[in-house]
């Protein structure tokens, strides 16, 4: 039961990814070509017009009933704002290696050091109350969260270093304190334009915080309709700038306390499109009927991380990362521990497929990380003066209720004991779990973040020497307390290079994670997504990934529905 | 009259002791609500500075820097005067009061009546069985409640929901507390669907809930039928029916009504996992969630509600003593 909050947190995580914009597949100073972002996705998500009409009814775990409040700046509701009512400035895909499509903005273009941008803001777009928008909208979205603190949820004026965000005409001119690519995903892609008319007047003007925001007017492809604790429900908004869309006229979003009763809607086809984990799923949801379809992309790993603090005696050890990193065999954790849902991980940190273009193989199979080696992992044990008179103890914290995490610390545990190395695990309620995991008081964690729209995101939180804190302190994701001055040489050198560059650096700062094993990757976190053909088509799939296709990723769902359509309506 | 002035002091002790122990309890858990606001908006983020963390959760009314004893004073005063302030857990920014108040009436709806129920229904059950002691009914009916009383909640909802489900033949619905199409309003379509989905959660916990009535009725009874006065009735030709209720029930029935006293009390708090299982939005499963996002607000709204709740329910059960019993009246 409570490997679903995980799922509900991580839900949450992923559309609460870091920063930046990698490069893409199309050239970064160019921008993305203007148009529709109906003809960026047409490569297979829609190739012409379909006749509206249809509902869709999302079975997505969220944990707890509607608040009904849809205040974008709003961490804990804006996974029903966010794509649904309210629309980026650009959309970045993760699931292409950060590749771009133009939303509100046509197209924009960084300066030579990259340290400011000017977005062309697009013309023609109305808000859903008819009043038109415009780049003042903008300037005016961004300039609020430097007024209000609390609104700047992903700190770019503290940490991203805006400085000004200014208009002219219909372009919009973000300025920076240095290279600040990287967090072009937050900029452009997490946050949402909200509309001056509206937020300079009344309750929204004096408290924009904690406003509730009941009646959200945006530009995107729906308006709420109406909001019960039980249900969102979602119509099609009739002024939306991208013609012809939506198709689907009804979206509804009934909250779901918990797996169980979401798993059987889907699986009976009451919903048509879920995103969370069901166990046994062939049988249980795909044998059900011939239009339940899943799909899992992985975006992120799943890791063992050491303690490399030098308090910890053992784990701070390279010979002992290494002995792990060679013990443990990862396809067996991925068929064992995750039923093979979860691809197995690499030591290198790049999820692959998703990140193909940065994998190093080569240096993986040099390295001796491509197959599980126990003679390897013995010789290194010893050679760190641990023998059968004398053996490795060591235990690693996980979160209770992942059952998934419990069957694969299983199999890691059977690995360990046969290169002598005795494991014991410690199930911790979440809370206890992160106070350990935040401080670094553990030897070994079970742990896993959200990646980024290019391998840079993680391994920058997990690497990235800024990132991590003295034991006893709260690190903020590095919490393997990895530190080396030439790694973080490497993340610097990133925000400003060119896109074959950061190729290259991210192979590089791969090669430390084979040099050093600051943390030992065993399977990859994936979207849980499932959808029904049944009467719904026009659903990112493996061979058009053109959005992160679980419901709870934000803008990504906006760009789902406005590609889905019903089937029934075309007769 | 002392009796009941005694029990009246002690249940403004037990009130103010409770509520203490409601505000200090929560904060010595592990975590705290900046933690939980971390995680749930910041897990993949190195950006959010535990500053801005402050910020929002300041914006929000809570301030996690103040004196731990201002705090106290402040909460005593919030509590008595229904200031109960806004949600700072997954709920962030709702008033504590509108989030309870749209899950209360469904859990007092389907707790409330199905405790009752269970109650009355196990109390008649077991009066008849006790009364006819190795009949037919006192034969087949408390061991079979027995053994379902057993078994736990979750399980019993599980199968109710393979049962009568899911399948081709899906006759209930499983999930939800009314057909989410409709609007909520006072119209025959609306009623028949709220009925339609509180019946299994309802008939879960009261097959669950029946059995343990049942059995220590029976008991009280045959034990109090083995009494002197109940063969002076029996004697004096008073009708059957008389001497059941009115003799051996009647006293039969004082213990077990504390014990229903505690259990009303916790109608509050719900059932947890038959609202989980039936995706009920009701108190429990809010109180599970406040738990688990560290929302202090609404942990201590919820918190007061239970107390206030048992130890009214216990007051009351004290009066009816009271009144039911001569010899607390003697005593007192």
């Amino acid at each position: 039961m409570r490997g679903i909050t995980r799922i509900a947190v991580a839900a949450i995580a992923v559309g609460a990814l870091t920063a930046g914009c990698g490069g893409g597949d199309k050239p970064i100073g160019s921008g993305a070509s203007s148009g529709n972002p109906s003809s960026s996705t047409s490569s297979g998500g829609s190739t012409g017009q379909y006749k509206k009409g249809g509902t869709v009814t999302i079975a997505n775990v969220g944990g707890q009933t509607w608040p009904c409040q849809f205040n974008p700046f709003n961490p804990s509701v804006n996974g029903v704002a966010g794509g649904f009512v309210y629309e980026p400035l650009t959309f970045v895909n993760v699931l292409k290696a950060g590749a771009t499509t133009p939303m509100l903005a046509t197209d924009f273009a960084w300066s030579p050091k990259k340290d400011s941008i000017v977005f062309t803001i697009r013309d023609g777009v109305k808000w859903s109350d008819g009043q038109p928008f415009s780049a003042d909208d903008v300037v005016y979205t961004f300039n609020l969260m430097k007024a209000q603190p609390a609104l700047d949820i992903y700190a770019l004026w503290t940490g991203a270093g805006l400085t000004s965000v200014t208009a002219a005409g219909n372009k919009v001119t973000l300025k920076f304190k240095g290279a600040a690519e990287p967090y072009f995903f937050n900029f452009a892609n997490q946050v949402d334009i909200v509309p001056k008319h509206i937020w300079s007047t009344g309750e929204a003007a004096s408290k924009p915080a904690t406003w509730a925001d009941p009646k959200p007017v945006g530009t995107g492809p729906y308006t709420v309709e109406s909001c019960t604790p039980n249900n969102i429900s979602y119509a099609a908004n009739a002024n939306y700038w991208q013609p012809g869309k939506p198709y689907i006229q009804k979206v509804q979003y009934p909250a779901y306390l918990d797996n169980n009763p979401a798993n059987l809607d889907l699986a009976s086809g009451k919903a048509q499109w879920g995103g969370q984990y069901i166990p046994n799923i062939d049988k249980f949801y795909k044998s059900k009927a011939p239009e339940n379809n899943y799909w899992f992309p992985p975006t992120a790993n799943v890791a063992l991380v050491p303690n490399n603090d030098p308090s910890r005696p053992a784990t701070s050890k390279l010979a002992v990362r290494q002995a792990l990193a060679y013990a443990i065999d990862r396809e067996q954790v991925s068929k064992i521990g995750e039923s093979g849902y979860q691809p197995a991980a690499n030591q290198t940190g790049v999820v692959t497929p998703t990140f193909d273009k940065y994998f190093d193989k080569d240096a993986l199979t040099t390295a001796g990380y491509d197959k599980p080696n126990v003679e390897k992992a013995k010789q290194l044990l010893q050679s760190a003066g641990y023998s059968s008179s004398n053996p490795l103890k060591l235990s690693v914290i996980t979160v209770t209720g992942y059952t998934d995490w419990d069957a694969s610390l299983a199999v890691i545990k059977q690995n360990l004991a046969a290169v002598g190395i005795e494991l014991s695990v410690q199930d911790l309620q979440q809370q206890s779990y992160n106070q350990k995991l935040y401080t670094g008081d553990y030897d070994l964690a079970y742990s896993s973040l959200s990646g980024g729209p290019t391998p840079y995101y993680e391994l920058r939180q997990l690497l990235y020497s800024k990132n991590t804190a003295p034991i006893g302190k709260q690190a903020n994701s590095n919490y393997s307390r990895y530190s080396n001055p030439e790694v973080d040489k490497l993340f610097d050198q990133y925000a400003s290079a060119d896109p074959d560059t950061q190729v290259k650096l991210i192979k590089q700062i791969s090669s430390f994670m084979i040099k050093d094993v600051p943390l030992i990757p065993t399977t990859e976190s994936v979207d849980w997504y499932q959808y029904n053909t049944k009467d719904i088509e026009g659903w990112p799939t493996q061979d058009n990934p053109y959005a992160q296709p679980a419901p709870y990723n934000i803008p990504d769902a906006g760009q789902v529905l406005t590609n889905l359509y019903s089937k029934s309506a075309q007769k | 009259m002392r009796y009941l002035l005694r029990r009246l002091g002690f249940f403004v002790l037990t009130l103010w002791a409770a509520m203490t122990l409601n505000f200090f309890i929560p904060r010595m858990m592990p975590g705290s609500p900046e933690q939980a606001l971390r995680d749930r908006f910041s897990k993949g983020g190195n950006i959010v500075s535990p500053e801005q963390l402050r910020t929002v959760l300041a914006e929000f009314g809570f301030d996690p820097g103040k004196n731990l004893l201002l705090q106290y004073i402040e909460y005593l005063k919030a509590m008595v005067t229904g200031h109960w302030g806004v949600s700072i857990g997954s709920s962030l920014g709702v008033p504590v009061t509108t989030l309870i108040g749209s899950a209360l009436p469904w859990t007092l709806g389907l707790v409330g009546i199905t405790t009752v129920l269970a109650f009355a229904l196990g109390t008649l059950i077991g009066t008849i069985s006790g009364w006819r002691r190795g009949g037919l009914i006192d034969g087949i009916v408390p061991p079979v409640f027995i053994v379902t009383s057993a078994l736990p909640y979750f399980w019993v909802a599980l199968l109710f929901i393979s049962l009568f489900a899911i399948g081709d033949h899906a006759i209930l619905p499983n999930d939800f507390n009314y057909d989410q199409g409709l609007t909520p309003g006072f119209n025959g379509e609306f009623i028949l669907s709220v009925l339609k989905h509180g019946i299994l959660p309802a008939a879960t916990i009261l097959i669950t809930a029946v059995g343990g009535w049942i059995l220590t009725m029976r008991n009280n009874m045959i034990t109090t039928l083995a009494e002197d006065y109940v063969r002076m009735a029996r004697a004096k030709g008073i009708p059957n029916r008389r001497i059941m209720f009115g003799y051996a029930g009647r006293n039969a029935f004082l213990p077990n009504l504390s014990g229903f006293a505690m259990s009303l009390g916790f109608v509050i708090s719900g059932t947890i996992l038959v609202e989980y299982v039936f995706n009920y939005p009701g108190l429990g499963y809010m109180f599970y969630n406040a738990t688990v996002s560290t929302d202090y607000p609404l942990l201590q709204a919820l918190f007061l509600l239970v107390t206030l709740a048992v130890l009214i329910c216990v007051l009351l059960c004290d009066f009816a003593v009271f009144l039911l019993d001569p010899r607390a009246r003697t005593k007192g």
